[in-house]
């Protein structure tokens, strides 16, 4: 019998591919009820503003028609809520239920290396549902190619950066009702506070410097830069924003969970 | 002698005020299996989990692990990789079936997946599972499980198998087959650490046990020795009390050590003719069991028969 040699255990990046693999796999398990709603999300959205909300707002808003802005909004927000659900009820599910994280552990990989590797994993989440956004308001002439090409990567950045967050709240929560607050506390209140529904600079004075620190918001310039090919300096900004989130919140996040996962 | 593959010297462990394992010195022999037994909260899955890196020891103590030439604070990949471990719980991916389950730590492992499905193959065969290759988990019963958690530490070729609790609640037949498996490895020259309830998985199995009681070492030896070294080879075991407590306060007893709980009372001796006297002396035919005394007899006389708090 071949036995292990203990110098050959995997690379770093082997590691963290394992993890992905890990979720990719148990993900595309059910491919039809995981994969289809990312696509039938954006319809549902096109025939309400398009046949409802859409009639009653005529001036166009940002520079562009009402539907193409909520539109080019929806990409970004997308990938928030999926890694949101994904790296807070999805993780605790796995840390505390099923126990698959102990298993996990005791295959050659790091606490690090397992939570780096949920993070990109709900980026890559948040790529995928953004690219699904991208082929339906595509499909209607909403937004223009090739521009609207590089919104995933805002999708996968946004993953990656509610990834973060959402495990740093999920290493506070001590029963999976708790994340109610997040989601309503925190989660929904973006989602109208971002810029994607109407723009933040017609926000009172005082409540605009909120919205610049909500992460999301960041994210909502991004993509309506690419979607409108109008690239501007302060694009940079927002850019070593979500860098800097990503590192700091990820940095606790995985603090904290260490306490949780290795006694 | 073979070698000591894994060295533990003065090891201690708390959560908060609690002091799971105290001061615990130990080490295994390459290709042999250790056994550590001892009441719920005894401490042997918290020794378990800091030799894989899933706890850490107490720095303020000083103690030192050398688990295969590492020490699982500063090379816990290099164990996690070298190692196998079954966990008490059965954390399989319940979405997925069961060879996907295997691919996916495979993958862990990073075998090339052609090694990795001739591996996975020969694993479901030696677990006698080869049938149920593509069954959904929730499709498995608690053995079958449990044989497919065995399968999955044993992908990387473990030198080190660590199993925690293998057959708890298991039916005789796998729990039989899962020693015949281990047994099996063992002469492949896995080291195997074992944690169990049961005495006689114990005996059947472990080269060496530790008996463990309060995070602290009881004792240790072969299950040979600690029979012999510690208690007498026959029990005489009386279940109606009262009437034999009358007797032994009036008998000549200084060759027999009696033990007394509300229900039975034991005369322990090593010589069986004494026992048959005593009984002979007081007691009707029927109402009382002369037995040689097991492993399970020095557990309890180690750990005592009252429940603690982490019972």
């Amino acid at each position: 019998m071949t036995t292990s040699n203990p110098f050959k255990y995997p690379p770093l990046h082997r590691r963290l591919y394992g993890v992905w693999y890990r979720h990719m796999r148990v993900y595309t398990k059910n491919l039809l009820s995981n994969g289809f709603p990312p696509f039938l999300e954006p319809l549902i959205f096109l025939v309400g503003v398009g046949l409802g909300l859409g009639k009653y707002i005529s001036e166009p808003m940002g520079g562009v028609r009402y539907i193409e802005f909520l539109g080019a909004g929806l990409l970004v927000t997308t990938a928030m809520f999926t890694s949101a659900f994904e790296c807070s009820f999805g993780t605790y599910i796995r840390l505390e239920f099923e126990k698959v994280y102990d298993a996990m552990l005791a295959a050659p990989m790091t606490v690090n290396n397992l939570i780096v590797g949920e993070m990109i994993w709900a980026g890559s989440k948040g790529l995928f549902f953004s690219l699904a956004v991208l082929c339906i308001l595509s499909a209607f002439r909403i937004i223009l190619l090739p521009y609207g090409l590089l919104a995933p990567l805002v999708g996968f950045l946004t993953g990656v950066m509610f990834a973060a967050l959402s495990l740093l709240v999920t290493s506070f929560v001590k029963t999976i009702n708790h994340f109610n607050f997040y989601f309503t506390g925190f989660i929904s209140p973006i989602f109208f506070f971002s810029g994607v529904v109407f723009p933040v600079a017609n926000l009172p004075g005082f409540i605009r410097p909120l919205a610049e620190m909500v992460p999301l918001t960041h994210s909502v310039r991004l993509v309506r830069a690419i979607c409108t090919n109008d690239y501007k300096p302060i694009l940079l900004f927002d850019l070593l924003y979500i860098a800097v989130f990503i590192m700091v919140v990820g940095f606790f996040a995985i603090k904290r969970l260490k306490k949780r996962l290795v006694n | 002698m073979a070698k000591a593959v894994i060295t533990v010297r003065n090891i201690s462990k708390s959560f908060g005020r609690i002091q799971a394992v105290r001061d615990l010195s130990f080490s295994v022999e390459s290709g042999s299996c250790f056994g550590f037994l001892g009441p719920n909260g005894a401490g042997k899955t918290t020794v378990m989990k800091m030799i894989y890196g899933k706890c850490t020891r107490d720095e303020s103590c000083g103690g030192q692990m050398d688990i295969f030439g590492y020490d699982p604070a500063k090379n816990e990949l290099a164990i996690k990789y070298l190692s196998g471990v079954v966990q008490q719980e059965n954390n399989l991916d319940d979405e997925l079936n069961v060879i996907q389950n295997l691919m996916i730590y495979s993958r862990f492992y990073n075998t090339p997946v052609k090694a990795a499905k001739e591996r996975i193959e020969y694993l479901l065969d030696f677990l006698e599972l080869s049938e149920k290759a593509d069954s959904k988990i929730k499709e498995l019963s608690g053995g079958m499980k449990r044989r497919l958690v065995i399968a999955r530490a044993l992908l990387n070729f473990p030198r080190l198998l660590i199993l925690d609790e293998p057959t708890t609640g298991l039916d005789p037949q796998v729990r039989h087959l899962i020693w015949e498996k281990i047994r099996q490895l063992q002469k492949q020259e896995t080291t195997v650490l074992l944690t169990t309830h049961y005495m006689e998985e114990a005996f059947q199995l472990c080269d060496r046990l530790l008996i463990m009681h309060k995070g602290q070492k009881v004792m240790e030896g072969t299950p040979e020795d600690l029979l012999e070294e510690n208690i007498e080879k026959y029990v005489l075991e009386v279940l109606d009390a009262d009437p034999v407590r009358q007797v032994h306060q009036d008998t000549p007893l200084n060759r027999v050590r009696v033990d007394h709980t509300a229900d039975v009372t034991r005369y322990y001796a090593n010589d069986m003719d004494v026992l048959k006297q005593l009984a002979a002396s007081f007691l009707k035919a029927g109402n009382y069991l002369i037995r040689q005394t097991n492993l399970e007899d020095v557990f309890l006389k180690a750990t005592g028969r009252r429940l603690n708090d982490n019972q």
